[in-house]
Formats: structure tokens, sequence, C-alpha cells
């Protein structure tokens, strides 16, 4: 596997800091299927796209309460400059680098089931999204991509390096964006893979909260 | 004893990834660098010469052989509700890529991207393309001003495309040509309501607010005359910015890259259940949206 090295390594960081914050938060291991992809669903033949809308249950709520525990007041502090009414109608997990620097001039859109979040570095731009909603290939179209842990792959854009991985039931995108086509950063998969390792971070605003049975 | 274990394995496999921080890896300092404007639109020049042969694809990287074109079903497919001069979806040249042959209109609602017409085809093999047709040297040969529309998605590149056939790389939007062969006078519009996410060097990031929340990307924006800010919300049909040549500070040829991405569940190739962002071929939603302009109808009617 060509990213099979790096894959491990970054699926470890965050198979470790998954499954170590339900084990100290609730004292039970908490081996959530990492391959816990939207439900299926049917594919009409209208030739219509076929939308697979993950219901809101679809969202493994105990894995992430222990990752919001274990991400303790961290989460939070990253979140500080976030707009909190976007944060607080996001009806999904939100997950964040543990990069204070890069938090620290990060921007929130959110449409409730779907977020993004953007933020500058120099020379580019981060963008960290997580969905529930995703649309549905046929099997006759098999996808020319290797999956990795928590089935992470990883593409070369037009501009950069996208990474995608399905953590808590909810499938979370990292993306650098460069200005400069030669910069190292969007050239290997070197710095989003890292950026995926430290994506963390677990942030809940009212909505998240309520349906995690927290209370808004 | 078990919060150190746990913090003992963290850190053992978190170092290697301690290099990955940007501040080592950044091409500056800390100081954010301003982003260059794009030029003032002035006269508008007939003939930029492109400096990556093309478009999206950088001479110094080769393009992985290809499988060949996405075949074509044996029956002919549903008739299309278009009217309008348009090769299929999925069929590209032999030798050009292998297409992907999908009659999914992922996005029926969308809104054809530009304010006016325009010519979806390819900037590579085109006239003035890297790959173009010997003795037309021109981008702004009026073959590539012409109808038929061509599918460019999967088009022979180097950079990852999932739906892609043999190596799993190819082009991963859809070229368009503006109505005239022009930079800087044609508007790009808003394929649907949203919110604009991200501004790059070059390139607007679009948003859809209705779900599956549809990416629209438009590349090669001049970004000095934009419309729209981060942050904006926009309406379907909105004028978002002026399609222009620029790429990273390399000039490619006058014409907007369209890409429609999405969360998408699907099977590896070899079998294995996986969702990723990824790129959708947005052709036939092209030519649907583009049907509804010719029909007069506004943007976003069924």
């Amino acid at each position: 596997m060509r990213y099979g090295m790096r894959w491990a390594t970054a699926g470890a960081v965050a198979i470790t800091l998954v499954a170590g914050t339900a084990w100290l938060s609730t004292s039970k291991a908490q081996t959530r299927n990492a391959a816990g992809a939207p439900a299926p669903a049917t594919r009409p033949t209208t030739g219509v796209a076929a939308l697979v809308a993950a219901p809101r249950g679809r969202v493994d709520w105990q894995a992430a309460v222990g990752g919001l525990r274990q991400s303790a007041n961290l989460g939070e502090s990253l979140a500080s400059n976030l707009n909190r009414d976007q944060v607080d109608i996001t009806a999904v997990p939100i997950l964040l680098p543990r990069d204070a620097k890069l938090a620290s001039n990060a921007r929130i859109y959110s449409f409730g089931d779907y977020y993004t979040i953007t933020a500058d570095t120099a020379g580019a731009g981060v963008s960290l999204s997580g969905t529930t909603t995703t649309v549905l290939l046929p099997a006759t179209k098999p996808l020319k991509v290797d999956s990795g842990p928590e089935q992470l792959t990883l593409q070369r854009t037009v501009d950069g390096q996208l990474a995608s991985f399905v953590r808590f039931g909810v499938l979370y995108t990292v993306e650098i964006r460069c200005d400069a086509p030669s910069d190292p950063r969007c050239v290997d998969d070197n710095y989003v893979l890292g950026l995926v390792g430290k994506t963390t971070a677990v942030v809940m605003g009212k909505a998240a909260r309520q349906a995690a049975g927290l209370g808004g | 004893m078990r919060l150190s274990s746990l913090f003992v394995v963290a850190a053992l496999v978190l170092a290697p990834l301690a290099a990955c921080d940007d501040t080592t890896k950044a091409p500056a300092s800390g100081v954010e660098a301003p982003k260059p404007p794009s030029p003032e639109p002035g006269s508008p020049k007939a003939d930029d010469a492109p400096a990556d042969g093309g478009a999206e694809q950088p001479s110094s990287e080769p393009v992985p052989p290809s499988a060949d074109p996405a075949p074509q079903p044996a029956e002919p497919p549903t008739a299309s509700p278009v009217t309008f001069d348009h090769a299929p979806a999925g069929a590209i040249p032999a030798g050009q890529g292998p297409g992907y042959l999908d009659r999914t209109v992922w996005s029926p609602k969308m809104c054809w991207p530009l304010a006016e017409a325009g010519f979806p085809n390819s900037q590579v093999y085109g006239p003035g393309g890297g790959m173009g047709p010997p003795g037309k040297p021109s981008q702004c040969d009026s073959l590539n001003y012409t109808p038929p529309w061509h599918d460019t998605f999967c088009e022979a590149r180097s950079r990852s495309n999932p739906l892609c056939a043999g190596a799993g790389t190819g082009h991963q939007g859809q070229d368009i040509r503006p109505a005239s062969c022009k930079k800087n006078e044609h508007w790009a519009v808003a394929a649907e309501a949203g919110t604009i996410t991200d501004i790059g060097t070059y390139t607007v990031t679009l948003v859809a607010k209705a779900a599956p929340h549809y990416t629209y990307r438009y590349l090669h924006m001049q970004m000095s005359t934009l419309a729209v800010k981060e942050g904006d919300q926009v309406t379907v049909g909105q004028k978002l910015g002026k399609v222009s040549n620029d790429f990273g500070g390399t000039p490619t040829t006058i014409h907007l890259h369209f890409e429609l991405r999405a969360g998408v569940s699907g099977t590896t190739t070899d079998g294995k259940a996986v969702a990723l962002h990824t790129f959708l071929p947005p052709y036939l939603s092209l030519a649907e949206a583009y049907q509804r302009k010719l029909d007069g109808k506004a943007c976003g009617a069924p």
C-alpha cells in the first residue's frame, strides 16, 4: 500500500486517542467499528443523485462523548474564536486540530448536519469539515482509492491535498490548499497526514450536546 | 497508571508527526504572506499563451497511462431533454483518458455557473493546449468556441480521482471556456444558494445550503474583481467573479475549472466499503442547467 506506513501512524494516533478517551472516561473499552460509514441506501433508477442521509442516530454519540471528555477544556479553548452560534447549530461532533495557532484564526460555517472550518496558515489555507450526509455510488462503480484506518483516504487535488476519514460515524475531511503549486505541503501528503493525526479535539455545541443526551 | 501509559503511547506515536507542524514547513515566516492580487482587467488580451501546456497539468508531472475510454452502453440512453449539441457524458477520445460513464445528474437543480454561454471542452487536447492538434496553436481557435460540448471528467491528468479507471487519476472537474476568448470579462455565478467558505489565490469555494451540501469550486478566477468574500451567503445565480486564467502565478488557458464535490459512499476496487469526500462528474448537471437557461427558466427552477 502506497501510504501504508503513514496511514498506520496517523491512524494509530487517532485510534490511541479515541480508544484512550473511552477507556479513561468510562472505564469501558469502546472499540467502535472504524468502518462506521453512513447508512447504506438503495440507489434509485431515475438518474438523479441518491442521497444517503444518515439518520442522526448513526452518529456514535457514546464515542463522541468519550472524545469530548478526553479533549477536556482543550476543545473549547481551541474553539474560543469560532462563531458560537454556528457551533451551537452544528448537530455533529466538531473536530479541531490540536494546533492553537491554526485554531486562532479559524472560521466556522455550519448548516447543522454539515460544517466546514476555514483557517489560514502562511501561504496556504486549511479546511476541516464534517457531515453525516453522503451520496451513494453504485457497486458497479468501484472507487480506485486506498483506504486505511478509519477509512482514511488521501487525494491530491489541483491545488493541494485532501484527506477524509470516518470517526464517530461522521465523515470528516481535512484539506490544505496552497498558494504556490510547488509548496511542499501540497506536493506530498506529509502535512495533511500530520494534520489528520492531530485533528482529535472534540467540540460540541448545543445541538450536538442535545443529540448526545448531554442536554443543551 | 492508566493515564501515564496512555500518554506514553500517544507521545511515541505523535513524535514523528511533530515535524508536520506548519510552523516548521511554512515556506515563509510566521507572518501571513499577502496574497498577490490578480492584474486589473484592462484591455483583454486575445490570446495569452498558457504556460502550463493546457490546464491543471504541470509539464513536469507525467500523466499515468490511463485505461481505455469508458464504454458506451449498447442501448442508446434515455432521450436527453438537452437540445444543444453536446457529446455524451464520459465520451473521451482514445488516448486522452478513461472518462467516466455516468448518467446520474448529481445536482439536478443547480444553476449554469456562468452568466452567459460557455464551451465545455478540453484545455489540454483542444487547439492551443499542450497536447492540442498540430497546426492549431491558438487557444482562441474557433474550434474551442464552437459546440459540441465535451466531457472532461477523468480526462488524463496526474491528480487523484478515485472515480477514474486505470491509475485512479484524472481530471477532477469540467473545464468550461467562457463565451469568448477574453479573460476577466465573463461572470461566474453561484450554482446553488450557499456560503462562500474559502477564497484562495485563484479559487472560490461555495458550499451549498441544501443537503447533501455539495461543494462547488471555481478555479482560475480573477481575484481583484471578485464580487464575494469568504463568509458571504449567496443566492443561486449570484455573481461571484470573472473567469480568468490565473493559476498560482502561472497563466493557464482562459477557462473556468468547475468542480462538484460531495461526501460519497461506495466500495473500493478491493471490495471495502468506504466513505470519502471526493469529486463527482458535473457534466450532465451542467447540461441540464444550461438547457434550463436556454429555456428561459430561472436559476434553481425545476
